[in-house]
């Protein structure tokens, strides 16, 4: 249960993780850009007022000054509709003209200013355009058009061209009339020239009685109103829910100030706006006014310019209201994250775990090719983004003018920097995990597979693979090379035609010129391949032979190791490996001839200890049956039957030191006939004690025996290990201290049967002695009793039945460790006594 | 009537030893120094037993064996310095009765001279019948219906116990038995760490049974395994 909330705390710490940092950096663009595009009062958290941004005082300043001309008389002017569009694209041979006569550039106070001179210059334009225009239409033979195109020339606005559409003052008046959004009245020397307020409009081209415009508007629906002129000082004054607004600041226009109206100190208007008062009110809340002209164009749309800047502006607040949840809430995930970091830290090991299978080259391949990936897919978007960021983001310069698919691009751009984000960290998270520990490449499984190979095959095996991959940069090569030729050929055709063009001829020659070139040291390089790789296939086939001899030198040299010195190693004659094989044959024939020498010295040395033992026998044989002769003697004194026993009993000992060292020394040389079973160890022992029952009651020792009652089988020769356990027994009855006690144990560790026995000396044990060696004792001054062989034979006797036998000694305890590998099981009695 | 025993080998002091000794036990003892001799002394007098040596110069034990046991059938007991198994079994394969190594104790060879004259004279070349309920096992003879145990022909003393694991061993000859399984048999109650009684008294058996307990012909321990009766 707790290591599943465990591994529950890990996986939700890194999904919170996740989640808080791809909210964070999708969101954080668009807020940005939001932020900029609506200033500092989306953060008040009230609902956005329209009246309030850059675009609706540009269109209210383009309305004041559409009005002004149309008061001062500027009826050529075409009208700015407050959004100011750029179409300066547009192909023909008007925007060329257009674009030649930049140079006089025409602005509403010039005309206003200086209207005599201006008005000069300007016919001097038009005429100018007329001529050009005509001799144009004269050059390609069209007539001339009955009617005149409507020039135009800049609102002064400051916003450049309006729409392709050309406006006439009256096309311009319908609408302002039916635009119920703004409210207007334009009075020129005391003569309402032109208002949209129901209640002056039958005082139109009458003498203007100085009353409020505004009183006749409810203050509730137009919450905004401007007069420009009304104390006659050349001003505007703005009046907003009430309160009058502060136009001109410190009084002098510059680029920060916000309104583009006349007033400023240095923004003064000519004599002729003197006489004009312009009134301007706008709808706190703008909709749309739709008029059905079903004889002309279907329905016709006013006042969209304030109802689409309202709808818009709530529209991006919205989305910044959710954008600035998300963002919160991106915030408060982080912090938790943040508080469970340590099982944060653990995922992250554990994904660095993941990705450190993966290997090498693939992550690398991986996160370059995501990179290029993203950086292709997010360019623009980006680039966008910062640029809006940066430039300052506003709606009005939105060319669609959709900003719910502004957002969404915004988003797009905060996605793809998430999209960064994670491939980095992953990227850092693999580095910093598997620095040290990197999955090794592709080419190295490739080479650890190599190794399955025997030698002679790796090497052609490698060369092979050296072939191959030449042989696919040939032919990747040769692609190219064609591919390349094939652009070029379709780049020279144009160059060709662009040389005909232009210059005729003579550039053919030379591009086809350059083309052969081309061509010529494309063949000459393939042709260099080529024979490279034919070079190399000779190599290739000359060293297999070579590998194959350094495969037969290998295989000749495991055999050597395994013990086969019999079979020479035969190579051709011109072969390079001659030489080392011939060495080898050597190396060969000297150890089989140093074998053969010792196991002839081996054998030589048992016959000599079989011909010694044989030899000391039979006179032994003498002694043992004349001293039993003389032990039947009757009349003898007591002290020569004294002798007479001792002499039995050192020719006792003698019959068993010949007999022990006859079998040490065959055991030893591996020729003791061995007769291998399966039997249980433990009831060895028991039967080892009970045989020796007699002794052992007899001494002064206890013996504590811990045998398990499981059977314990292994396998060897029983009677030859009686023989190490009785030797054992003895050797500890003979030397342990009196009255102690010898501990006899039988235990199964790790497939290994062990029997341990231990006892205390009776005299004190050096620790240098070898107790195995022969004719080593523990008490150097001692000779009654054994031969000195007691551990020797059992050391041999266990080695031959395929155990180990190690003595060791700790102050006087000495311990003995007989160990075996444990056999699979014992045979059931019933088997055994069938075979025999 | 006085057994004649030959004793061959080169070693005239050996000979001269067990000629002493078996004269002390009653023989009348024949000498030879090596095969030919004792083909020659075959050939003149009247012998029931030779005692002989392998190694000998002009005619070797066993080729001496071979040439005797074209002719007669009388025991012969090998002396050997080779003690290994296969110069045991090479030399009984050969025609030998039984096989006495160098240097042997003088009572076991007196003792096997002994069992080999008793077989030869009562069992082996006189009486040669043997009844249905008894089961003969080389020097061994267990007489189911006396429920005794004749050893080269002479009854031996076992107690009940050593009585009931004879049987038990006689009846299987050949075949190993755990301690566990003796026990169980003969004392009829559950084991538990039987191997010291059981041995004890096969101790006992073998005192009374073997010519040289110490290297028991007859009752052997299978170590690791459990026990037997050698079959001859």
């Amino acid at each position: 249960m707790d290591t599943r909330w465990k591994k529950c705390k890990v996986v939700c710490s890194f999904l919170v993780f996740l989640a808080g940092v791809t909210m964070l950096a999708v969101n954080l663009v668009p807020a940005v850009g939001i932020y900029l595009a609506l200033g500092g009062e989306v953060l008040d958290g009230q609902q956005v007022d329209y009246q309030e941004s850059r675009e609706f005082r540009n269109l209210i300043s383009g309305r004041l000054s559409d009005l002004l001309s149309v008061a001062t008389g500027g009826k050529t002017a075409i009208f700015s509709d407050g959004y100011g569009y750029y179409s300066m694209e547009e192909s023909g041979y008007r925007d060329w003209l257009d674009r030649k006569l930049n140079e006089v550039t025409v602005t509403q106070e010039a005309v206003t200013e200086q209207a005599d001179d201006y008005q000069q210059v300007l016919e001097d334009v038009q005429r100018h355009r007329q001529e050009e225009y005509e001799a144009y239409l004269a050059e390609y033979g069209i007539a001339a058009k009955e009617e005149e195109p409507d020039w135009y020339v800049d609102s002064g606005a400051g916003y450049g061209y309006g729409y392709d559409t050309e406006w006439t003052l009256n096309d311009y008046m319908a609408d302002m009339a039916h635009n119920k959004n703004i409210r207007y009245a334009v009075v020129y020397q005391d003569k309402l020239l032109y208002t949209n307020i129901e209640a002056y409009e039958g005082q139109m081209q009458t003498t203007w009685d100085k009353t409020d415009f505004y009183s006749a508007l409810s203050s509730e629906e137009y919450n905004f109103s401007l007069w420009y002129n009304r104390q006659g000082d050349g001003k505007v004054q703005i009046v907003k829910d009430g309160q009058e607004v502060d136009v001109y600041g410190d009084g002098i226009y510059g680029d920060d100030s916000q309104w583009y109206v006349p007033g400023y100190a240095n923004f003064t208007l000519g004599d002729s706006a003197k006489d004009a008062v312009v009134f301007i009110a706008a709808a706190k809340e703008p909709q749309l006014y739709l008029v059905g002209d079903y004889a002309g164009y279907g329905v016709d749309e006013y006042g969209g310019s304030l109802y689409y800047m309202k709808l818009q502006r709530t529209a991006l607040y919205q989305a910044f209201q959710q954008i600035g949840s998300c963002l919160i809430a991106s915030v408060i995930l982080l912090a938790l994250a943040a508080l469970l970091h340590k099982s944060k830290r653990l995922a992250e090991q554990k994904i660095a775990a993941v990705s450190g299978k993966i290997f090498l080259e693939l992550k690398i391949f991986i996160f370059l090719f995501g990179l290029f990936l993203l950086a292709g897919k997010s360019a623009d978007v980006l680039s966008e983004a910062f640029w809006k960021i940066s430039n300052g983001f506003s709606s009005q310069f939105c060319w669609s003018g959709d900003i719910t698919y502004e957002v969404s691009r915004m988003l797009k751009a905060g996605g793809y920097l998430a999209a960064f984000y994670w491939l980095i960290y992953l990227a850092v998270l693999d580095w910093k995990g598997n620095r040290k520990a990197q999955k090794k490449p592709l080419i190295s499984l490739l080479r650890t597979k190599d190794f399955k190979y025997p030698i002679q095959k790796r090497l052609v095996r490698r060369q092979r693979i050296a072939l191959l991959i030449e042989i696919a940069i040939l032919f990747m090569a040769g692609t190219a090379a064609s591919v390349m030729c094939l652009l070029h050929e379709t780049a020279s055709v144009y160059v060709e035609y662009e040389a005909w063009e232009w210059a005729y001829s003579g550039e053919y020659g030379g591009c086809f010129g350059f083309d052969r070139v081309v061509v010529v040291i494309a063949v000459v390089a393939l042709a260099v391949l080529l024979a490279f790789m034919m070079i190399d296939i000779c190599t290739l086939r000359r060293n297999r032979r070579l590998a194959e001899d350094i495969g037969a030198l290998a295989d000749q040299i495991r055999a050597v190791r395994e013990g086969n010195l019999t079979t020479d190693l035969q190579l051709s004659e011109d072969t390079d490996l001659q030489e080392a094989a011939q060495n080898l044959n050597e190396i060969q024939k000297g150890m089989e001839a140093a074998l053969r020498e010792q196991v002839k010295s081996e054998r030589m040395k048992v016959d000599l200890v079989t011909n010694v033992s044989h030899d000391i026998k039979t006179p032994l044989t003498s002694i043992v049956s004349y001293v039993e002769l003389l032990r039947q003697e009757q009349d003898l004194p007591e002290h020569v039957k004294e002798f007479i026993q001792i002499l039995g009993e050192k020719s006792e000992r003698l019959r068993n030191i010949v007999q022990d060292v006859f079998e040490v020394s065959k055991a030893t040389a591996g020729q003791l006939p061995m007769k291998m079973e399966i039997l249980d160890m433990g009831k060895l022992l028991r039967q080892t004690l009970a045989d020796m029952n007699g002794q052992i009651v007899q001494s002064s020792f206890t013996m504590k025996v811990v045998i398990p009652e499981t059977p314990v089988p292994v396998l060897a020769d029983g009677q030859r290990l009686y023989r190490v356990f009785q030797n054992l027994l003895q050797n500890a009855l003979y030397y342990s201290l009196e009255g102690s006690r010898i501990f006899l144990t039988l235990t199964e560790e790790g497939g290994l049967v062990i029997v341990r026995m231990k006892n205390t000396s009776s005299v004190e044990l050096t620790d240098s002695k070898d107790f195995t060696e022969r004719f080593v004792r523990g008490d150097e001054s001692r000779t009654d009793g054994g031969s000195g062989l007691g551990l020797s034979i059992a050391k041999s006797f266990t080695q031959a039945c395929g155990g180990d036998l190690t003595v060791e000694t700790d102050a006087d305890l000495f311990t003995v460790t007989v160990s075996f590998r444990k056999a699979e099981a014992v045979p059931s009695v019933e088997e055994e006594s069938r075979e025999a | 009537m006085e057994a004649c025993v030959l004793v061959v080998d080169d070693d005239r002091e050996i000979v001269r030893a067990i000629a002493l000794l078996l004269e002390k036990e009653g023989y009348r003892v024949l000498r030879a120094y090596d095969g030919m001799e004792a083909l020659r002394v075959l050939g003149e007098q009247s012998v029931q037993l030779i005692i002989m040596d392998v190694m000998m110069p002009r005619l070797d034990g066993l080729s001496a064996m071979m040439k005797i046991r074209e002719r007669k059938n009388l025991p012969i007991i090998v002396l050997s310095a080779k003690t290994e198994d296969t110069d045991k079994i090479l030399g009984l394969s050969m025609g030998a009765d039984d096989y006495v190594a160098k240097p042997f104790h003088p009572q076991e060879l007196a003792a096997r001279v002994k069992s080999q004259l008793r077989r030869y004279t009562m069992l082996g070349g006189i009486h040669a019948q043997h009844e249905a309920d008894e089961i003969v096992n080389g020097r061994l003879c267990y007489r189911i219906q006396e429920r005794t145990l004749y050893v080269d022909g002479e009854p031996v003393r076992l107690t009940a116990t050593e009585t009931k694991i004879m049987e038990l061993l006689m009846r299987n000859r050949g075949r190993i038995f755990p301690a566990e399984e003796i026990y169980e048999r003969v004392w009829e109650e559950p084991s538990f760490a039987p191997e010291n009684t059981v041995m004890v008294h096969i101790r006992h058996i073998r005192e009374k049974i073997e010519l040289n307990p110490k290297e028991p012909e007859y009752v052997k321990v299978v170590w690791g395994i459990g026990y037997k009766m050698e079959k001859m």
